[in-house]
């Protein structure tokens, strides 16, 4: 039940057809494309933790399962049809880089934030039309300023964002609760799904 | 509140972990025993030599001839490899079935278990615990098995838990104590006892989260308790209950550890989960 709850956009996926390896997605887009155009279904792409990925199949629909003290960021282009999302847990590649060589700059606010707004400007988004979903920041309970690694990582968000110039549309940060953030790219809409709590469409 | 016997009794729906998992762990553990100890003991129970014989063979190990014997295996992976490999593929078993009440996907606990065993290892050894390793990594590993039969108790009384849990400042342990009366480390260690863990490791398993004061002095629970944590914090496996366990500063501090420690931790973490993705579709 539960399971149904959360995922009902896997559900749909799974139930239809049209089941794609989600591996084979990138060396197969264009058999792909053909197939939904004849078929609009929509295609789920997950996102894991430390990872980005951009789209601009308006068939598919972005997810980072499961984010903790981690931050979603979805930010996508209406006019080019364009988005992507990123999934980052810890605020400053600085604190890290110093000592090894920094083979994961998704898994950083500062690194992962640069590198997504550079691919975005490869596939002609906008910086100013783009629009920016953020979930997660979670925290064990009690856990104080020092160690709070999701309050860290929402406040090196923030400056980075205002620093480019970018609004937050919507936030759902803090709390003790997984969330789950997706991406449709046709419309341009996030879906924000919070453990027992339901789910927020913007 | 739901009868406790019941809960109890639901231990025996599960498959218990091969006594031989427990005397290789020892074995490991004791400086005195040596190699041929160990794969003596690995040779007399048949299905542990098949599964082990088949996983060292497969792709994911990349050896240049074929392992035929276990005294091959643990030549070529090396004791540590081997006694990690028996752990897990005794224990897969149970983590298989998906507990539901958790909100966790299918095999989701089971990677949590696997992924925070390999972090409290990695942690043991950077923290000057490497003696005490396997207990450790095992410990990580079997922490949550509660989980497995409080999943429906939790199931059926989860509005009244998420609502101490989502306004009355309860810790998820605590509600599931509140609303069941038992809750998941509880079961867990009841479970170990029936199962005859030893005593160390059920001590672990009953105190995971360090909700008794007395218990955050203890080591070995405090890296298991860090390795929970920080798997939590990445969100991996999390499930329904999220991150709502508390936090204790104090634990941190007393192995020297601040937050710039605690984002390296995170760090490391991320790197080692790709590797053990690997691992997993294997066991």
């Amino acid at each position: 039940m539960f399971k149904f709850l959360m995922f009902p956009t896997d559900i749909r996926y799974k139930m239809s057809n049209l089941y794609v390896d989600i591996k084979n997605r990138s060396t197969d887009v264009q058999m792909q494309n053909a197939l939904f155009s004849a078929n609009p279904v929509s295609v789920m792409t997950a996102v894991n933790f430390s990872e980005l990925k951009i789209s601009a199949n308006t068939a598919e629909t972005l997810v980072a399962f499961s984010i903790g003290s981690g931050i979603g960021v979805s930010m996508h282009d209406a006019v080019a049809k364009v988005g992507g999302l990123l999934n980052f847990v810890l605020p400053d590649s600085s604190k890290i880089w110093s000592e090894r060589e920094n083979r994961f700059p998704y898994m950083f606010a500062d690194t992962g934030l640069l590198a997504f707004l550079e691919a975005l400007n490869n596939v002609d988004a906008k910086t100013k039309r783009l629009k920016v979903v953020i979930a997660g920041g979670a925290q064990i309970l009690d856990q104080t300023s020092d160690f709070n690694i999701g309050l860290k990582n929402h406040q090196a968000l923030i400056s980075i964002l205002s620093r480019k110039n970018l609004t937050i549309q919507h936030e759902d940060i803090g709390g003790s609760q997984r969330r789950t953030l997706c991406l449709d790219i046709d419309s341009g809409c996030s879906t924000i799904q919070t453990a027992g709590q339901g789910e927020v469409r913007v | 509140m739901t009868n406790i016997e019941d809960i109890i009794s639901a231990i025996d729906t599960l498959t218990p972990i091969p006594p031989v998992a427990a005397q290789i762990m020892a074995l490991a553990e004791d400086e005195y025993s040596s190699m041929s100890d160990i794969s003596d003991l690995i040779v007399h129970d048949p299905s542990i030599t098949a599964s082990l014989l088949k996983i060292c063979n497969s792709a994911y190990f990349g050896l240049a001839r074929k392992v035929e014997s276990v005294r091959d295996a643990i030549t070529l992976l090396g004791l540590d490899q081997i006694v990690e490999l028996v752990l897990l593929n005794s224990t897969a078993e149970n983590f298989k079935d998906e507990p539901d009440g958790y909100g966790l996907g299918e095999g989701e606990l089971w990677h949590h278990a696997v992924l925070s065993a390999h972090v409290a290892k990695m942690l043991a050894e950077n923290h000057g615990a490497a003696r005490k390793k396997h207990l450790i990594f095992t410990a990580a590993l079997l922490k949550d098995i509660g989980k497995l039969i409080m999943g429906r108790y939790v199931a059926f009384s989860f509005e009244k838990i998420n609502i101490l849990v989502g306004s009355k400042g309860y810790s998820f342990n605590e509600a599931e104590k509140e609303v069941i009366g038992m809750n998941h480390e509880e079961i867990g260690a009841l479970l170990g006892e029936k199962w005859r863990f030893g005593k160390k490791l059920v001590y672990i398993i009953r105190n995971h989260h360090m909700s008794e004061e007395a218990c955050r002095d203890d080591a070995e629970t405090a890296l298991v308790y860090l390795a929970d944590i920080v798997c939590m914090m990445i969100g991996f496996g999390t499930g329904v209950d999220g991150l709502a366990y508390r936090f204790y500063s104090d634990v941190l501090k007393r192995m020297n550890l601040n937050d710039n420690d605690l984002q390296k931790i995170i760090y490391d973490t991320g790197e080692r989960r790709k590797k053990i993705q690997k691992l997993l579709d294997l066991v």
